[in-house]
Order: C-alpha cells, then structure tokens, then sequence
C-alpha cells in the first residue's frame, strides 16, 4: 500500500458514510501513544497545531501553524492547498465554518486529543461533527511501504543506538548524560526525534525517563529506544548490566526472552492481538510469576507505532484486533520479577503472510559492561 | 518561538535547590494566595508541551505524562503524576514537593480538591487548564461541582518579573545557547554540512548543561527555516540559524545569520537590533520598538518569521500565547528576546536577535547575535 491507496480507502470509507469533509486534528505535541490524524491524511509532521480537511474527491486542504511554516508543508505535500495561520481554531473554522453552519456532512478525526482550550472551541463551532476516528485508523491499520521502509531505518538506528549505549555507558555518568548523548548520537544518524526511556538501578519498578542518578557498578540499565525517522517511530528494548551480572539475573532474562519469542510467534495472519499478549503470559505464568503477569506490574506487552497511526494498538489481553499484513508493531514482555526486578526485552516487528518479522538484527540478550 | 516540541523530554531537570531554593517557591505560592485571597486551593495543570506554570509553583517540568500540582493554603501540596504508581521514583528529584501520588483520574483531583478546601467559601483555582485534555477537564468539574476560578493569567502576572535566582537561571541558559551559536558558526567555517553544523550546536548546548535544545536552519538563505528531519551534507551560505536552549527550566533563545561575506541585509538587522536595545528601558513602549525597526530596517520589509512577534517575553516558556507576548510596556526585571527579522521577499533575507533583562536604566545583555 502507499499514501495515494490509503487515502482512497479514506475516501471510500467517507463515500460509505456520506461523509462530505474530513477534518483530521493535531496539536502539534507529537506524543508516542498520541495518534496524528495529520501525518495519516498528509504525512506533514507539523510544528504547532494543525489540520488536515479531505473531501470525497481526494481535495486536501492543510491549516498549519505557526503561519510561516506553510511554505515547509506546501513543500512536503504539494497536491494540497496549505493555509498558514496562528490559531487553529480561527483557521478551521475560516476554513469550513459557513459549510459547517449550512449543514454539510462533516467528521472530526483526533478531537479526543486535543487539548482542551482548542477542543472546547470546536466542539460549540461544529455542532454536527460525528468522530471519524474509527474510519481514519482503521484504513491506517496498516503502515505503508514508506513507513514500513521508515521503520526499518529507525529500527537499524535505534540498534546502532544501543551499541553506543554499551561503548560509552560507565559509572558515575548520570542517567541524564547518558540518555542526552544517545539522543544526540541518533539523531546524527537520522533520529528526528526520540522517545527514550532510560533508567537504572539495582532493583528496578519498571522504566521510567532518566533523571540525575548517578550510575553505578551493579546496575541494570533500563533502555527503551525509540528513533523517529521520517515521522515513523521503531522501538527496541534492551537490558544492561555493569559489572558481572548474577546468575539468577541471567535465567530470568533468558526467561523473559523465551517468553518474547512465543508472543513473536504467535503473531500471524488471522490472530487476534490479544493471543500474542496470552502467548507470552503463558510462558511466565508457567514459571510461577502469573501475579505480575496483570497492574501494576504490566499493563501490556507492546503496542502499535506512530507517528502517525498507533494501530494495531496495545498487545493486550483485550485487545480483539485481528492481525495482518504490514501491520508494524512492538513485541515486549518487559517484565517486573521479583528477583531481579524490571527487564526490558522487546522487538519491532513486521507482519507478513509468514509471521511476524523481527526488524531488528539482533534479538535482546542480556548485555554486560565489564567494569 | 515555536519549534518541533520532542515525544519525550530527555535532559537533566532535577530540581538544585541551590540555584532555585524552596524559599523562592514558597514566595511564589504566598504571592497566588495574596492574589486570591479566599482560594483554598489550586489544581495547577503541565503536560511535557505545556507546563510553565507547574514548573513556577512547583520546579516540577513533565518528562513524559501529564502531572497535576494540589497546592493548598495549609502548605500541604501534593503532585499527582500520570503513568502509574511506578512513575514517582523517576519524578521525585524533579520537585522539592515531598508527597508524589499516582494520577487517578479527573474525578479524583476533583475529590481531592474538594477535601482541602474543607468548607471554606472562597473558589478553587485552576490553573493550565487549557492544556487538560477534554475528558479529564470535564471530570474535574463533574467532581468539583462548581466552576473553578481560572488563575492561569494571574500566574501568567506573577511569572513576569524575574527574581534574582531566576536571573541567574537566564544567565546559564543563555551561556548554553552561546555555546550552540558559537559551535555552530565553528563548524560552519571549519566546512561541515547544515545538520552536522547545528549538530555540533546541539551537542555544545548538552556539554553545558542544558535539559533541552531545539534548532531551525535555513536551505535557502534565510528565507525559510526548518526543524532538522535527516542530515543533510551541504553547505549553505549564508546559513539562518535559530536555536533555543533550556536551562534550570529557563529557556533562551537566539537568531543568527552565519556567513563568509557580510550581506547587507544581515549588517542592517544588526543595526536595527543596536538601535531598539539602546532605546529600550522601563516604561518604553514596546509598539515605539516596533515602529523604530520598521524605520530602521526599510526598503526591506519584515520576515513572516518574526513579523508578528518582534520580541517575546522568555522564561520558563518558549511559545505560550498570549502571555509570552509582549505587553504594552517594557518593565524592569522582564526578560525579553528581541529579534529583528526583514527581507527583500527574493534573495536577502536575515533574522538576528538579543536576548535582554529590562532594569532600572535599560538593559543587561543576556546574549546577542
């Protein structure tokens, strides 16, 4: 699939529900978990707050702020018309107000994202708006060839990434320095942006963003790195030991990756998401950890990757999406165990008619930095 | 000025309690009370994109979910952070506030507020409530049952002049940003492509410290300015540059046009930019500044980067409109960047700037292009 087939099956789906404009919201604030309906209709990565509106006919308008960086938007997507404003609000509604009064059939896609100040004014603006949520992310269930491209390339950064990790992390460096430098490191290699969560500590609760912790020898360094290139986020989670790492410390970690790979297994064609969450909790409960299997300790085993759509969503136990093709997503137990505390160990991965495709190079094992 | 605010906020924002002391956040929280007199409390909002308030009344800076502060008028304030229980730890060195709680929804804010406010007749406060998002906005109210006085723009009054401690704050951001400019131009002369350049930039803001630094460059002269979004090895000249840095939560942020020769259109901003500095000092009107760079500037006309926001307040936000915009006047102990930004709309095209503290008889130069 590329950008023109998905925006068909938009307008298809708009034809469907006689739709007669779209309006795809964003405000700016690119969050991980936080879908941009923007980049899915136009594949802008936008400054401030921005939206995309679509007809049936395949006419796309794009409201963009701050007002100079339309030239930047007309550039990267030169089939639409591009309206440089500084308030979204006042830009929307200049845009599609008087269609909006006169009762055209519109939907807003991303408006439960949005920030109050904005959603709230929209909301009274465009009394009739039904969502299109539903619509906007089910045709973008499935990435791209571009974005499966673009995961590839941030999947083989996010690795060179962790190698870098392993080069330079040492005692005494804060969580802070570390993380800072593998930031900038990424981005040297293509990373325009980075959800990096790196901790440590003898007994980790789980991963959190790094702060002024000083590391030190006995440590278990936490990283889930996260390139964006080109808009589309890759993820892999990794574990790291410095010093020599216990022997028990090693038997969980092969555990939690044995765990990983059934899950990387029973990801096929044709199978809810939720199986591949029971696949991997299977493997734990086996061992006696079935308690940290559910909250606080883990509230899912991975999840869909954005920028852009976060489908096919958490790899949880209610989630009943049913896989397939080029659907691009994380596979990671990341476990909580008593004896060792968090572990982190995941994956990208690619579905294919095969199966799920690690994108990586390398799987998780457990790393050592020999001080 | 707006930049590509980052999915996760990486960099050091523990709280130093030598450079911003809980006595400084204890006046701040006295300073909303005296303002509001019967209010027994406050929910004070910040997410990772907007939190300046947060971080005035608390020092607290979002990394990665949103946190709301209950500040009460016995002192016993709480922070309740998104993410879960297994969040505190990460976030407990960024505030000197000791009592950290899970997020546990808009209904339970609500609650909570409500039980501070133990029956005293006086509004609670929100704060940073436009940036909740809708659902946790409603819940709140749901809960609380009645309409909260909003306080953002008060807060907004209070952050305006800049104590001693935040001064000093200013300084060391803008010492970070000095150093971006400066490696940046380094690596220009030295022959490094546009992203390796502004790289090398980013890196020196780190090596000083700085929690946060966001670029612009030009590929076209000046003329248009972007995020980095994949390296890019060619030379550029002149090369427009904007970068900002943060620092101990204070941002500052500078325009410079780097190049081998000296473009007229880049020696008049600069002239333009001396002008307005040396007229500016407390009571100036900063519509006068504006008209004096539009004289100073002509035949070229203002750039549509800096055509509507000649100068903006800086602090503990980089783009929060309306009220890192500019008031009427300047005011002593205000800190202001400056920018001067003009073109000839086809081939010359500069933006520079300064970053200014407004006192008794002008201006400290905090930073300038």
């Amino acid at each position: 699939m590329n950008d023109q087939e998905r925006l068909a099956d938009i307008r298809r789906r708009m034809l469907d529900e006689k739709l007669e404009l779209l309006v795809g919201l964003h405000d700016g604030a690119h969050f991980i978990e936080k879908p941009n309906p923007v980049m899915v209709l136009s594949g802008f990565k936008s400054l401030g707050a921005a939206a995309a509106l679509l007809e049936p006919d395949g006419a796309m308008t794009l409201v963009v702020t701050p007002h100079w960086d339309a030239e930047r938007a007309a550039q990267r997507c030169p089939d639409a018309r591009v309206v440089g404003v500084d308030d979204l609000v006042e830009g929307v509604l200049g845009e599609i107000g008087q269609r909006a009064a006169a009762g055209t059939a519109l939907a807003t896609a991303g408006m439960r994202f949005l920030p109050y100040d904005i959603a709230s004014h929209l909301t009274v603006a465009l009394p009739g708006a039904r969502s299109a949520d539903k619509l906007m992310f089910d045709a973008a269930r499935t990435k791209t060839a571009d974005e499966i491209a673009n995961a590839r390339e941030a999947t083989r950064i996010a690795e060179r990434g962790y190698e870098h990790l392993i080069e330079i992390a040492r005692p005494d460096m804060s969580e802070d320095e570390l993380a800072v430098e593998l930031k900038w490191f990424m981005k040297t290699l293509g990373a325009e942006d980075n959800f990096l969560l790196l901790c440590a500590g003898p007994h980790n609760r789980a991963v959190q963003p790094s702060n002024g912790r000083k590391l030190q020898v006995g440590d278990i360094i936490l990283a889930e790195i996260t390139p964006s290139y080109q808009g589309q986020l890759a993820q892999i989670c990794r574990t790291v030991v410095i010093g020599k790492p216990p022997e028990e410390l090693k038997r969980k970690y092969e555990l939690v990756v044995r765990a990983m790979d059934e899950g990387i297994k029973a990801a096929v064609p044709g199978v809810v998401m939720a199986n591949v969450c029971r696949a991997i909790n299977t493997v734990l409960e086996a061992e006696g950890y079935g308690e940290y299997c559910y909250p606080p300790h883990i509230r899912r085993r991975g999840h869909g990757l954005g920028f852009g759509s976060i489908r096919p969503g958490d790899v949880a136990l209610d989630n009943t999406t049913m896989l397939e093709p080029d659907m691009v997503f994380m596979i990671h137990p990341n476990q909580y165990l008593p004896e060792t505390g968090y572990l982190l160990c995941g994956e990208p991965v690619l579905l294919t008619e095969r199966g799920a495709e690690p994108l990586t190079q390398q799987k998780a094992a457990l790393a050592t930095i020999a001080r | 000025m707006l930049t590509s605010h980052p999915t996760l906020l990486i960099g050091p924002s523990d709280w130093d309690a030598d450079v911003m002391p809980k006595e400084e956040f204890v006046r701040r929280i006295d300073a909303l009370w005296r303002a509001f007199p019967d209010a027994p409390c406050a929910i004070v909002y910040g997410n990772p994109a907007h939190h300046a308030e947060l971080a005035y009344l608390t020092n607290l800076v979002p990394k990665l979910e949103a946190v709301i502060a209950l500040l009460t008028r016995s002192g016993q304030h709480e922070i309740h952070l998104g993410g879960g229980p297994n969040m505190l730890g990460a976030a407990k060195p960024l505030t000197f506030i000791e009592d950290l709680k899970p997020l546990r929804g808009g209904q339970a804010i609500g609650r909570r507020a409500l039980e501070a406010k133990a029956g005293m007749p006086g509004a609670l406060l929100i704060i940073g409530d436009g940036y909740m998002p809708t659902a946790l906005h409603q819940a709140i109210d749901e809960a609380i049952g009645e309409q909260a006085l909003n306080a953002t723009a008060q807060v907004w009054a209070l952050m305006r002049r800049s104590s001693l401690h935040e001064v000093d704050a200013m300084r060391e951001s803008c010492f970070a940003l000095n150093g971006a400019m400066t490696a940046i131009a380094d690596a220009k002369r030295s022959g490094l492509g546009v992203t390796e350049a502004i790289l090398a930039g980013e890196q020196e803001a780190n090596r000083r410290g700085a929690q946060d630094v966001r670029t612009l460059f030009s590929l076209d002269g000046g003329r248009t300015l972007q995020p980095f979004s994949t390296p890019l090895d060619a030379r550029i000249d002149p090369l427009q540059v904007y970068v900002a840095a943060r620092r101990f939560n204070y941002w500052s942020e500078g325009f410079l046009l780097i190049s081998e020769r000296r473009p007229p259109v880049a020696a008049k901003a600069k002239e333009a930019l001396r002008q307005a500095l040396a007229t500016i000092k407390p009571g100036t009107r900063t519509a006068d500044i504006v008209e004096l760079i539009s004289a100073a500037t002509k035949p070229y006309r203002p750039h549509p980067v800096t055509e509507r926001a000649f100068m903006s307040r800086l602090g503990l936000a980089l783009e929060e409109p309306p009220h890192t915009n500019p008031g009427a006047t300047f005011e002593s102990g205000e800190i202001y960047s400056v920018k001067v930004g003009i073109t000839n709309g086809t081939d010359e095209h500069a933006i520079v700037s300064a970053m200014v503290r407004i006192r008794e008889n002008g201006t400290d130069m905090l930073w300038t292009a």
